[in-house]
């Protein structure tokens, strides 16, 4: 409590006054448009659905789309692939469900996560070399890198990043795109499995056909998918 | 491999002409038989701008599946300024029930490399790729072979026929995907980029592989080219019809088993599905699937359509793979263009929304009629989110799909009524839960 009676709320009108002379901070958007740098995209956040999961499908999209390749992301796909593409795997390797902890702002490590096998790149530098580091040949490198490793190691994807130039995320995609590359071993039987029932082979026409055609092998059981 | 069917001895053979050769990789037995004749011709004879006006003249339209006029894409490919042509002969035969592209390919795959050099000195193009399954092995090997001793006696390669052309042709095993099949995705995989397609305008033949005006065609339209060059394009406009002259390899199946015969276009479908097997005894043609996949269901009524791009369009089907499958009445029509829409949704590579969505919901429309729980206003949904997906799709995929549910509502209307109506199905295929609805009520 000052002594002097008003001095406070003088103080306060002065501020006031000082503020009502400054320059305004508020722009009209879309006549006037604040300079920029061009790349600019604003600030980066994750959703939240309504029951607390992130929306996230770590599609790659935005990544893809990130003009100064800023973006990676780590998590579960909607095969329920698990990836974790780089950083420290405390910050990736996170449950999607615990959200609410998720959500106070800290990384939630995974007790089930285990940190992908090391893998030698050497086979690797030898299949660039062959192709001519050239990204026009990105589905023969990964053919002949998922031969070489028996699946498509993350860590082989981003050696081949770096050494052909090509954006990571434009590679995730092409791997993710075609059914006979795989990003686990094949023994991984579990998840094979379930990438087999989310996307059927190309066995459902001739089953559908056969079906149609009076070859149901089990008449009893209505055909579902 | 799968059995060629016996055609009538009246009907043209152009694309089997050789498919009987002992061994189709011999190159000595297949000049004999007249192969790289027409190549010759075409260099030392023609020049580009003649064969351009005798294959428009003909009016050869491409067999896979569209009926695109091929010198149209020519024209435009040869006319567009660049630093590179290409040539990509489309070998995929992306329908897993359908091997015509594989069955020429392995039987005479001279004619494709020939009718393959042909396009490409056409178009003033250096490279053709030959596209085809990773699985087809027998097929790639004997490409390579044929690739090989035709490069060794200078029909292909560097200085073809001491023109000073060079053509290379290459084979690219591609797979993994269904929609390889369609040109732009194809286009895509050869680039190593994610299978989806482009839009069109600009086409494949202004700007495609590589941004380079790029030629596309179906193995049977390549091979289709030397035949009219040796037999001149009179011979050639005697066969089919006069807006689709030629032939196309069709691969007919029935509850007894299959088989690929050369048919020419504009026969009547009632000829095609005779040349397939017999019927079970007793039983009789439900409906005649024609298209592949994504084809359309045809009654028995419409058995003297013509076997054409253009009436089979009208009657709610497609040329597609050259599939023809006849079901009998065992066979339930609502069961069936329940599958193909949902393996057609499946294999959707999600790039437009009326793919990724609009076709999932045709799927659940057709689930809930199947299994007895339809709501009133399911055929109406129908009918617009097939006018809608038509409408805003942005490849033949999405647009091809809504055909077994389309042709299905019109014309096996009484069998879905009696599905949405009374849960019952008459086949006896579907189990709709008449009896769970009933101890509901």
């Amino acid at each position: 409590m000052s002594l002097v009676p008003g001095l406070g709320l003088a103080k306060g009108m002065a501020l006031t006054l000082r503020r009502f002379f400054e320059p305004k901070v508020t722009v009209m958007y879309p006549e006037d448009r604040r300079d920029v740098p061009h790349k600019f995209r604003g600030r980066l956040q994750l959703l939240y659905d309504e029951w607390g999961t992130l929306k996230c499908e770590t599609c790659f999209q935005c990544a893809q789309a990130c003009p100064i390749e800023c973006i990676d992301m780590g998590g579960i796909d909607t095969r329920g692939r698990y990836h974790v593409h780089w950083g420290a795997p405390e910050t990736y390797g996170e449950r999607r469900e615990e959200s609410a902890l998720r959500r106070s702002g800290r990384p939630v490590p995974d007790p089930a996560y285990r940190p992908f096998a090391a893998v030698d790149l050497g086979a690797l530098d030898g299949i660039l070399d062959e192709y001519d580091h050239d990204p026009a040949h990105m589905l023969a490198i990964l053919e002949a890198t998922q031969a070489a490793y028996g699946y498509l190691p993350v860590a082989a994807l981003k050696r081949i990043s770096q050494l052909t130039g090509a954006w990571y995320a434009m590679i995730y995609g092409t791997a993710t795109y075609y059914s006979h590359l795989r990003f686990e071993p094949a023994e991984a039987s579990a998840q094979a499995a379930a990438v087999a029932a989310h996307r059927p082979p190309e066995g459902a026409y001739l089953a559908a056909l056969d079906a149609a055609l009076g070859k149901r092998r089990n008449p009893g059981k209505p055909a579902r998918a | 491999m799968v059995d060629l069917l016996k055609t009538p001895a009246a009907w043209p053979t152009i694309l089997l002409e050789r498919a009987s050769a002992p061994d189709p990789t011999d190159l000595d037995a297949a000049t004999r038989a007249g192969a790289f004749d027409a190549l010759r011709r075409v260099i030392r004879n023609f020049g580009a701008t003649a064969t351009i006006a005798m294959i428009s003249g003909v009016g050869l339209r491409g067999r896979g599946g569209a009926g695109f006029p091929a010198a149209a894409k020519w024209r435009l490919a040869g006319s567009t300024d660049a630093a590179r042509r290409y040539v990509v002969v489309n070998g995929y035969g992306a329908d897993p029930a359908t091997a015509t592209d594989r069955f020429l390919l392995e039987r005479d795959p001279y004619a494709v490399i020939e009718g393959a050099a042909i396009v490409a000195f056409a178009i003033g193009a250096s490279e053709a790729i030959i596209a085809v399954r990773a699985d087809a092995i027998a097929a790639i090997r004997g490409l390579e072979a044929a690739i090989g001793a035709a490069e060794e006696a200078g029909f292909i390669g560097f200085d073809v026929l001491g023109s000073g052309h060079d053509m290379t042709v290459t084979v690219r095993p591609v797979q993994g995907a269904y929609m390889l099949g369609e040109e732009t995705v194809l286009l895509k995989a050869l680039e190593g980029k994610r299978g989806q397609p482009e839009q069109r305008p600009p086409y494949p033949a202004e700007r495609g592989l590589f941004d380079m005006p790029t030629v596309v065609h179906n193995v049977q339209t390549v091979a289709t080219l030397p035949w009219i060059v040796r037999h001149g394009a009179e011979a050639f406009a005697a066969t089919g019809t006069p807006d689709s002259p030629g032939t196309i390899l069709v691969q007919v199946r029935t509850p007894r088993g299959d088989g690929i015969a050369e048919v020419p276009l504009g026969t009547p479908l009632r000829n095609v599905v005779a040349l397939g097997r017999k019927l079970p005894a007793g039983r009789t043609i439900k409906a005649i699937l024609v298209g592949g996949p994504s084809g359309g269901l045809l009654p028995p009524d419409l058995l003297d359509t013509p076997y054409d791009f253009e009436p089979l369009r009208a009657a709610g089907a497609h040329i597609g793979s050259g599939s023809v499958v006849v079901a009998d009445d065992r066979a339930c029509t609502v069961d069936l263009a329940r599958l193909l829409t949902r393996f057609c949704a499946n294999e959707a590579c999600g790039k437009t929304i009326p793919c990724r969505i609009g076709t999932r919901r045709l799927v659940e429309i057709a689930d809930r009629v199947a299994d007895g729980r339809p709501r009133p206003t399911d055929p109406q949904l129908l009918e617009d989110l097939s006018a809608d997906i038509v409408a805003s799709g942005l490849c033949d995929h999405e647009r091809l799909t809504t055909l077994p549910l389309a042709s299905g509502m019109r014309y096996f209307r009484s069998e879905l009524d009696e599905h949405i109506l009374r849960s019952a199905c008459p086949a006896g295929v579907c189990h709709p839960i008449a009896v769970a609805a009933g101890a509901i009520r």
